[in-house]
């Protein structure tokens, strides 16, 4: 038995003993509880009637917040949107709607019904997102559950059980029960107990049982978790055989279950009834034709007093020379936008890379999920699709939207093929977690957020390397291009947060410009 | 799938004339949409993005544009793996008809040619020396030749004529049989060495003046 470890030595390997009273120390800095649970609260200085012009370039959720707020309070404001929709990122997809992949334009043909939608950009709101959810309550935005985590939903890896799916719980219990039985049985070691009082083993010993759902000896001899193998109704229930721990640990996909839903994308989350865009259409009910559509920005000069404004509506160049201007137009593009930004300015600009985000979804002919006791949550495969989401919105309906795909890493792969290389390697791969999968979806469409027309990327990045995060030369250039040029001109949007890819961070953007720009307001008034 | 330039029930305006309009669909009222999309990476009046890699139009030949949109069309361009950016233009240029191209040069003609700026720094001198073996192509002052298919260089980005002489030298463009002149350009190239070689002709072309 060469080349194993017994579970002592792995113990070991882990650094538990030593490790554990290396974490018990840092636990004792955990007692602070995050500030107050309010949203924040912009009050914003009147501008009187001097009637203050602010030109707002873009229409993603953080410039409608900009827009929505300086408006409530007097200012004058435009909001310039290239597209013909409002909105960015935060994108809904229905019946007649147009995709505009450049390259790629395609007309969604889903039945036109209210719960046949897909939520092609942002899908999910976090209950901590306390500033997104306080415009949604402000404007009136109705809200549901939205499920991540399903335990009846699959995972699929060709490494694991034979590529055969299996249901998260049955992975997850299993997991849970082994990891735990290990680790209780390192607790009767000497030298585990050696950090911990005897009342703490014990405490730890009863965690691990929970945890784990060990017997009485400590031993994980299977559960009810992962739900019966038979019975359980009308008769005795059945438990499920072990899944072997060693077959567990082939393949990489279970441990996307374990952590894909935790932290922001853990319980709960929500999502606006009818669409996450129902969102954007609160903020333009209010906003009204203060938002002008494909209207494209060709230039941006900031002066001493103001900004200027030029864009093309119907192939004639406007100007409009605002006082102030809020900036979410991504980098990339703003980089080939006429400016007199200063250089490091520009630097900054040049510096952040565009996200590669990828979704994909079809029509499903029938809701063959439900049928499978899977209602909502989403499915993980090892392959280029990753993920299958099953709509809950529209339960029993005859129809739903369900999303074939979503590589929210290398998009990039998807993004190269063509329209029909796209959908044939959504289905190939759908079909190993639902054998029929070809035969019951159909009008797909695909959404390559690095091709979208105005957009050309998902959510920004400057950070060059994920596991050592932000350089200081980074955090230099993200000061940069977050404080306001001349006082005049602010970029807003996720693209200036340390957080991208998220509604709120987008609003918190747009708050603190908001907020450094009330201050340099007030000075200027007194 | 939909295809708003084939499909048989949309309705064409008046190609070139009023284009600028856009066209429109005759059924449910769906939205519109036409192929002048190129602003959106090669940025305001086609001067260049460096933020996408995307290269200033505005003054280019529209000859050679046309035959580059025409090669990428065709996937005579921008289908070589390695060829990034080569690899981004393609699809956008797959789709487009005949009627687009035209609408296309016309609305790239309409733009002021400004130089580009400059990006990179290399031995000027020594690129002089390099260029020698451009000239009888690309002229002495970097016009280009229409006789001899050679677009002008001066003025252009100077980062995107650097990518393009390093697809030229590894092979990610100019390989492909039907692509005459890139072919030709593939074979010139290797006069220039080196990648070094590439960024001292390059500072060299940031001098000239396109004769303009």
């Amino acid at each position: 038995m060469a080349g194993f470890v017994t579970r002592r030595e792995f113990l070991n390997l882990l650094g538990a003993t030593g490790g554990t009273a290396a974490a018990l120390k840092a636990g004792t800095a955990l007692g602070l509880l995050p500030n107050g649970a309010a949203a924040a609260s912009l009050d914003l200085l009147n501008p009187g009637s001097n009637g203050r012009q602010v030109a707002i370039l873009g229409s993603g959720i953080s410039g409608l917040t900009a827009a929505y707020e300086l408006g409530k309070v007097g200012y004058d404001c435009t909001v310039l949107e290239a597209s013909h929709r409002a909105g960015g990122r935060i994108f809904t997809v229905r019946h007649g709607d147009l995709i505009d992949e450049i390259g790629n334009r395609q007309y969604c043909e889903f039945d036109d019904e209210p719960h046949m939608y897909f939520n092609a950009g942002a899908a999910r709101i976090p209950s901590t997102h306390r500033n997104l959810l306080g415009y949604c309550k402000k404007l009136g935005v109705e809200l549901e559950v939205f499920v991540g985590e399903n335990n009846n939903a699959y995972l699929q890896d060709d490494a694991l059980m034979g590529g055969k799916p299996i249901r998260s719980n049955d992975y997850k219990t299993n997991v849970r029960g082994f990891l735990s039985e290990m680790l209780a049985k390192s607790m009767s070691m000497e030298e585990m107990n050696q950090p911990f009082t005897e009342s703490e083993a014990e405490h730890i010993l009863g965690m691990l049982r929970s945890f784990g759902d060990l017997s009485e000896d400590d031993l994980y001899r299977g559960s009810f978790r992962n739900g019966y193998a038979s019975g359980g109704f009308l008769r005795h229930s059945v438990q499920k055989d072990m899944i072997a721990f060693r077959d567990l640990l082939k393949g990489s996909v279970g441990r996307e279950a374990l952590a894909g839903f935790e932290g922001d994308y853990g319980p709960m989350l929500m999502q606006p009834l009818g669409g996450m865009d129902k969102i954007i259409a609160g903020y333009t009910r209010v906003l009204g034709n203060k938002v002008k559509y494909r209207t494209i920005v060709t230039g941006v000069q900031v002066k001493d007093d103001g900004v200027d404004v030029a864009y093309d509506q119907d192939g004639v160049r406007h100007s409009l020379n605002a006082d102030y201007c809020f900036n979410c137009i991504p980098t990339h593009l703003m980089v080939g936008i006429e400016h007199n930004f200063p250089n490091d300015y520009v630097k900054a600009m040049k510096y952040v890379r565009r996200g590669e985000a990828y979704k994909a979804a079809f029509q499903a002919k029938q809701r063959f999920w439900e049928k499978d006791d899977i209602y909502g949550g989403i499915s993980w495969m090892n392959n280029r699709s990753r993920q299958v989401w099953y709509p809950f919105h529209g339960i029993h309906k005859a129809k739903g939207v369900v999303l074939g795909a979503y590589d929210y890493g290398g998009g990039m792969y998807h993004t190269l093929m063509p329209q029909k290389d796209r959908i044939e390697a959504h289905l190939r791969d759908g079909e190993k977690i639902h054998p029929n999968y070809r035969s019951l979806v159909e009008k797909p469409i695909t959404i390559a957020w690095h091709r979208m027309n105005h957009m050309l990327g998902c959510s920004a990045s400057w950070s060059r390397n994920f596991r050592q995060g932000w350089t200081h030369e980074e955090e230099s250039m993200y000061d940069t291009l977050r404080a306001p040029v001349n006082g005049r001109h602010y970029f807003i949007g996720d693209q200036i947060s340390m957080h991208s890819a998220w509604q709120e961070s987008a609003i918190m953007s747009a708050q603190w410009a908001l907020g450094n720009f009330d201050k340099r307001v007030r000075s200027e008034a007194l | 799938m939909n295809d708003g330039l084939k499909g048989s029930k949309l309705v064409l305006i008046g190609i070139g004339m009023l284009f600028s309009g856009l066209l429109f669909a005759a059924e449910n009222a769906r939205e519109p949409f036409d192929d002048r999309y190129c602003t959106t990476c090669h940025g305001t009046d086609g001067k260049g993005n460096e933020g996408v890699q995307a290269p200033r139009l505005a003054g280019l030949e529209d000859w050679y544009l046309q035959r580059q949109l025409e090669n990428f069309r065709s996937e005579i361009r921008g289908v070589h793996p390695q060829d990034t950016e080569g690899l981004a233009m393609q699809p956008m240029a797959a789709k487009l008809s005949d009627a687009s191209i035209v609408d296309i040069l016309q609305w790239v003609g309409s733009w002021d040619y400004v130089p580009a700026e400059v990006t990179i720094e290399g031995d000027a001198s020594a690129g002089r020396q390099l260029y020698d073996a451009c000239v009888s192509c690309h002229g002495a002052n970097g016009e280009g030749n229409e006789a001899l298919g050679a677009p002008a260089l001066a003025g252009q980005n100077d980062w995107y004529l650097v990518t393009q002489l390093k697809n030229f030298l590894a092979g990610y463009r100019g390989k492909l049989s039907q692509d005459t002149f890139g072919q030709q350009m593939a074979t010139m190239v290797r006069t220039l060495g080196d990648e070094q070689g590439i960024i001292n002709v390059v500072s060299y072309i940031n001098n000239l003046s396109g004769g303009k």
